[in-house]
């Protein structure tokens, strides 16, 4: 929220008087947010011009109201859900024949497994079958180097089985590869440096191919060195990332697909890392793990919004 | 003006009358299991605790199914309150397609065994019966339609969004109850602990300045109690929040002891049991002893087998009052369903 002192021009009843009102009770900002409304009203009334405070505190409470989301109703919801939130499909039949179609906009979705079980190819694939099925834009946040052009090209030569000369097939591939944008990030503010400029370029332009699908390899080697010790910065920042990314993922119509490592649990069974304040932060989750030895994947459900967790399926990675 | 003493003696009016005037206003309705215990009346604000995933936005969009529901449309009797509730999303990860479902399913259900009893009693050839179905389908959007636009969302990202949520409530309020005649009976927040560890890490101020108040986990909860008391002494509504328990269910240990003690045993054991809760409390105590009644519920281990389907078996319990049943239930697409 604004200083009160940058209102003036647009709303008249804030002007000097009632900006020495509020600085008498302590109100600069947002601190608006904290007091009794009547009370306010009450010490404006003492002061003797009320009729103008009161009417500045009016004001103040319409710029408040603009803060929030607007409030919609059922069928509103349904009518964006219809409209805006389509399916993406990964490329992996397995995890699209588990989720429904696929990653589902507005949501975001969690993979989690031991290393080397394929998280990464996973979602190479996803990126490679967005941008080239649904013909929209990934951004694909790297944070463990290991995102590979190489691999992708061979997932997008893999899906097109018609016989093509040389010359489209390159054309296709170049038209895919250049709407998959990569950025490496090694530290959790760096990463909210590009989260929050995606936010400002999606907030200003609003054209043809938009984002639709934001993958973040691996999430949990961002947050792991933060978490832990004494400190509480290490919940509150894990938190603010996941709830920019819903944000993001809300508002904007993207999907989102963060990878998720695994740490021994009870019992020595593993379990996802990140603990139990980040349980509440993705939609579904799904456990992946590979038989040693061959390409064999099998996924299944810990948590989705509305089917029952231990689905599982198994699908192969090729190449 | 009258005799004094005697119209002061007589009274405004008789404990009859001040009944039936406060069970009008004021009645007291049950929710659906599990929260079925204990009748409950607008102003109570009940807190549904419980780790992670426990079925507890299930539970709230039950509850908001039934408030929505009208008691009675087109001869079938559905036993709904025909309230509007409001939901505040505050883990932002409200699915409407799950909302949507589930009303469908209910009213499906209630339609169809109105349906067939119709067609037991009257003996209808099938012509008929595909008409009477398709007009019955008919009403079924309308109804779903009226039902859908009685649920109110909204999602706040962060505590600025939420507090102002609340401060402007009140006027939202007052055009839903002008422009629709119906007013509000459920307020739901979803997981009001959910930015209980970003509130805590932010502190923007040095304690040095003693004038203004800054943003902090003890003071947002202070203006959260406020506007929800204020809005409560002007719109009545029933408020039921969730909940989720961070650190873990301790006192497994406690559960498997009270197991074994029968139930006769003396009070002294049953106090000290309630006292523990079974997870840990960290709520600042402004928000703790605005919660009138507390339900915990958990997954249990156990899997039972249901229409040939496995369900997993959740357990729910009241602590506040303290309560010594352990409901389960089960979780299907209809809804939330108590299991024996």
């Amino acid at each position: 929220m604004a200083p009160l002192k940058s209102l003036e021009p647009e709303f008249s009843a804030i002007d000097s008087h009632f900006q020495m009102f509020c600085v008498s009770l302590g109100i600069f900002t947002e601190d608006f947010l904290l007091y009794d409304l009547h009370k306010l009203t009450g010490f404006a009334e003492q002061k003797p011009n009320s009729e103008r405070l009161k009417q500045g505190i009016t004001q103040l409470l319409s710029v408040v109201d603009g803060l929030h989301k607007p409030w919609m109703n059922g069928m509103d919801l349904l009518e964006d859900a219809k409209q805006n939130k389509h399916i993406l499909s990964t490329g992996c039949e397995g995890i699209d024949m588990l989720l429904g179609g696929g990653l589902r906009e507005g949501q975001l979705t969690e993979i989690v497994g031991p290393s080397s079980s394929g998280k990464t190819q996973v979602c190479l694939q996803a990126a490679s079958s967005v941008a080239k099925k649904h013909m929209g834009s990934v951004v694909y946040i790297d944070t463990c180097n290991s995102f590979s052009p190489q691999r992708v090209a061979s997932f997008v030569g893999l899906v097109s089985n018609l016989p093509f000369d040389q010359g489209a097939k390159h054309k296709i591939l170049q038209n895919v590869m250049s709407n998959i944008l990569c950025h490496s990030v090694f530290d959790i503010f760096a990463m909210f440096g590009v989260l929050h400029q995606l936010e400002f370029k999606l907030r200003s332009q609003k054209g043809d191919n938009q984002v639709q699908l934001l993958i973040v390899d691996s999430i949990s080697s961002l947050i792991t060195p933060i978490l832990g010790g004494s400190g509480l910065h290490g919940h509150a920042l894990m938190l603010s990332v996941g709830y920019l990314l819903k944000k993001l993922a809300h508002e904007h119509n993207i999907a989102i697909l963060v990878t998720n490592h695994t740490v021994g649990g009870e019992g020595g069974i593993p379990k996802p890392a990140l603990g139990e304040t980040w349980k509440s932060i993705p939609h579904v989750r799904l456990l992946l793990s590979r038989d040693r030895g061959n390409n064999i994947c099998s996924v299944s459900i810990i948590k989705h919004s509305s089917m029952a967790s231990g689905k599982a399926a198994s699908f192969m990675i090729y190449g | 003006m009258p005799t004094s003493a005697k119209w002061w003696i007589d009274g405004d009016e008789s404990a009859a009358e001040m009944l039936a005037r406060v069970s009008a206003e004021r009645s007291v309705s049950l929710l659906p299991p599990p929260l079925h215990r204990l009748p409950l009346r607008v102003g109570n604000v009940v807190e549904l605790v419980g780790p992670s995933p426990s079925a507890k936005t299930l539970i709230l969009i039950q509850a908001a199914i039934n408030t929505i529901l009208p008691s009675e449309w087109n001869g079938v009797h559905y036993g709904g309150l025909e309230r509007s509730v409001m939901f505040i999303d505050l883990d932002c990860r409200f699915d409407i397609l799950c909302l949507s479902e589930m009303l469908k399913h209910r009213i499906m259900n209630l339609n169809g065994s109105m349906n067939k009893m119709n067609q037991d009693q009257e003996d209808i050839g099938m012509q008929n019966f595909d008409t009477r179905r398709k007009s019955n389908i008919a009403y079924d959007e309308e109804l779903y339609t009226l039902c859908m636009r009685r649920f109110l969302y909204v999602r706040c990202y962060d505590s600025f969004e939420f507090l102002s949520t609340l401060k402007t409530m009140h006027c939202h309020l007052q055009k839903e109850k002008e422009v629709k005649h119906s007013s509000i009976h459920l307020l739901m927040i979803d997981s009001i602990g959910a930015f209980y560890w970003v509130d805590r890490a932010t502190s923007f101020l040095p304690s040095g300045s003693t004038n203004r108040k800054s943003l902090s986990l003890q003071s947002v909860f202070e203006t959260v109690v406020q506007e929800i008391r204020k809005l409560v002494q002007v719109h009545p509504m029933l408020v039921i929040a969730t909940k989720t328990t961070t650190f873990g269910d301790r006192n497994f240990a406690n559960e498997a002891h009270r197991k074994y003690l029968p139930d006769t045993l003396d009070f002294r054991n049953a106090a000290t049991n309630t006292r523990q809760l079974p997870y840990q409390e960290n709520m600042p105590s402004v928000w703790q002893s605005f919660v009138t009644h507390r339900v915990h519920v958990r997954p249990s281990d156990h899997v039972t087998i249901v229409d040939r389907q496995n369900h997993s078996l959740y357990l729910s319990e009241w602590l506040l009052p303290s309560l010594s049943y352990l409901d389960k239930f089960i979780v299907q697409d209809g809804g939330v369903f108590l299991h024996n």
